[in-house]
């Protein structure tokens, strides 16, 4: 009973942070970017009470500056269509000569047959049929519709493509349009891939649970399938997303404890944009940022590629001069030295250590002797 | 000769009558369409009347033939469903075509309103495949003349009609251009292309060479691939189509029963 009590004033106090602007719902894409950076709390806060940070972010002064372009959706349509012509004909060589499909699994569900507003029963439906009569169920499942609890609110999920049964075991299939050029692509692409495969992974799973199955059913391994080399010749390799999907299990129960966050922020704090009647933020953009200060974020300059509110949060770490500006393995190396002009004053000996710091302030001592050596 | 004028005027008669009947009714896809085959007759009328002309219509003769035409000439030869894209290469690698993809988009829509407004009126219609719900299916193009069991598509179905897609190129391909394939440079550089785009997704197809695929040996392959589905397929269609024959009536017999969410769409309005 408490427990419900509880989480009714989380959700309430959730909401009075969003004020009345209009619920972000979620895509794989955000949520995927909030394993990017499990320790921001800022960021954890707007997510959980679906914040549209895009938004924010614009009427702050901040743009982002992501946002696919045109030209890269369309490249991307293209080739997802090129690979699912014909049937899945590329995709069943891929498979068949990645993970040995037998030739007789060859069956294509379009779950998108049924019409918009019952994709997603019509999903769960064909998953529990293929879960639970196992052999002969379907293969190929076009377009399905999967959900996921965010944090008290239901987020619709694409996967980008198709979760598939081999030998019993679902697979999600990615398809994603940087080239793979002579066995490399680019880590950063991957890496975000693999994130965003991982989401489905754990929808997928999920939803096997509810519906009774064993959810280890669904593999870790995702299938990306990428243009190879300078063509448009699709191969496709198996990523393991083990590890994104740890991380992303735990930035997820933590959004479902915000509560511990929420408690130690003050009552009227809001993030309202307070929109007008045409959806334009009011707000004063001072008090906006005010209130965004109050809450603490952690900058890392991998922010940038996955967070919209990632220039808001630079320029306040470039004007308190942290530490944090310098990347993630400086900032663990600083260890309880907050700010760039700290550690160069425990350097050159103008400060002096605080408890605690007398460890980093010696290493940073012989480091700058070592720099005034090397220079006279 | 005269016999052929004698033919034309009575196209272009009825050509008239019928975009007057069109306009009447308000049907402006179908009026656009009589329109142009009415241009096309005119035209030929004109060169067979000054004579002499004969060869520069031959040339011009494939840009002449309608988008429909040209869609139904690329699906009897693929004589299974297809989505419009492998329609348009047929088109491009056989008949020089001249179709794009985005010119396919209205093309159902418009074939259902001409039926709708008169039905059988025309020797054939392109369709949409009929899915297990027996609603349309997306991107799946058939022909009215077809028997319902071609025109459904069960699970396993995509697959069989890629095969026997691949199956009608090769042996196109083998017909027409025996031998030596590199010979004609300017189309069979596309048909080979085409060959080679479906022969790589067939197992056993291709002998891992880099030249084109022997049209023998591509069709053999899809032929085996397709024993082991066939037994299946033929089942879930006659299924399907049995269903469809008893539940449907004549239009969505061919242009599928509306989802619910588009007759939801229609209320509304």
């Amino acid at each position: 009973m408490s427990g419900l009590k509880r989480e009714g004033d989380h959700v309430h106090r959730l909401e009075a942070l969003r004020g009345a602007t209009p619920q972000q719902p979620h895509d794989a894409r955000a949520i995927a970017a909030l394993a990017a950076n499990p320790g921001c709390t800022r960021r954890a806060l707007m997510d959980g009470a679906g914040i549209d940070k895009d938004a924010a972010a614009r009427h702050l002064g901040f743009p982002a500056p992501f946002g696919q372009s045109p030209f890269a959706i369309t490249r991307g349509n293209v080739f997802e269509a090129l690979v699912k012509a014909d049937g899945c004909a590329e995709l069943l060589r891929m498979l068949r000569e990645l993970l040995g499909l037998p030739v007789a699994e060859v069956s294509y569900h379009d779950v998108e047959n049924v019409g918009a507003h019952l994709r997603h029963a019509h999903t769960r439906a064909l998953i529990d049929r293929a879960a639970s009569e196992g052999r002969d169920a379907g293969t190929l499942y076009d377009h399905p519709l999967l959900s996921m609890e965010i944090a008290g609110h239901t987020a619709y999920l694409e996967p980008d493509v198709v979760a598939f049964q081999l030998g019993g075991r679902f697979h999600i299939v990615e398809i994603k349009s940087f080239a793979v050029i002579d066995g490399q692509a680019d880590p950063s692409a991957v890496a975000a891939a693999a994130r965003q495969a991982a989401v489905y992974v754990l929808a997928l799973r999920t939803l096997l649970e509810e519906l009774g199955h064993d959810p280890a059913k669904v593999s870790h391994d995702v299938v990306l399938v990428c243009p190879e080399n300078f063509a448009n010749r699709p191969v496709a390799t198996l990523v393991d997303v083990r590890r994104q999907l740890a991380v992303l299990r735990r930035q997820l129960t933590r959004m479902t404890t915000l509560d511990r966050l929420l408690e130690g922020l003050p009552d009227d704090l809001s993030f309202d944009l307070r929109p007008d009647d045409d959806g334009r933020p009011t707000r004063p953009v001072a008090e906006l940022a005010d209130a965004l200060h109050r809450t603490t974020a952690r900058y890392a300059p991998d922010c940038l590629s996955a967070c919209d509110l990632c220039f808001f949060c630079r320029d306040e770490a470039r004007q308190e001069g942290a530490s944090d500006l310098l990347g993630r393995q400086v900032r663990d190396e600083l260890g309880g030295v907050a700010s760039v002009a700290e550690a160069l004053g425990l350097a050159d000996g103008t400060r002096d250590p605080a408890e605690g710091q007398e460890e980093i302030a010696r290493l940073l001592r012989n480091a700058e002797r070592l720099r005034r050596e090397c220079l006279t | 000769m005269s016999d052929r004028l004698d033919d034309l005027e009575r196209r272009i008669d009825e050509l008239r009558a019928g975009v007057r009947k069109a306009m009447r009714v308000r049907d402006g896809a179908t009026a656009r369409v009589l329109r142009a085959e009415l241009r096309s007759a005119e035209r030929a009328w004109d060169a067979l009347v000054s004579g002499e002309r004969q060869p520069g219509p031959a040339a011009d003769q494939p840009r002449l033939v309608t988008v429909r035409e040209q869609v139904h000439q690329g699906l009897r030869l693929l004589g299974a469903t297809a989505q419009p894209r492998l329609v348009v290469a047929v088109g491009d690698a056989f008949f020089g075509g001249t179709v794009r993809s985005g010119q396919l988009t209205s093309l159902r829509r418009d074939e259902e309103r001409s039926f709708r407004s008169s039905p059988f009126g025309r020797p054939y219609y392109l369709c949409a495949a009929l899915t297990d719900r027996l609603s349309p299916a997306r991107g799946l193009l058939t022909l009215s003349t077809w028997p319902l069991e071609r025109r459904v598509v069960g699970p396993l179905s995509p697959r069989v009609d890629f095969l026997t897609c691949a199956i009608a190129v090769a042996e196109h391909c083998g017909e027409h251009f025996p031998e030596e394939p590199q010979e004609d440079e300017a189309d069979d550089g596309r048909a080979t292309r085409l060959l080679v785009r479906m022969a790589r997704n067939i197992p056993g197809a291709t002998d891992g060479a880099l030249g084109p695929p022997d049209p023998v040996r591509v069709v053999e392959a899809a032929r085996a691939e397709l024993r082991v589905h066939a037994d299946r397929d033929t089942r879930d269609r006659a299924e399907l189509a049995e269903r469809a024959a008893a539940q449907l009536g004549e239009v969505s017999r061919l242009f599928g029963a509306a989802t619910l969410s588009t007759i939801k769409k229609e209320n509304a309005k």
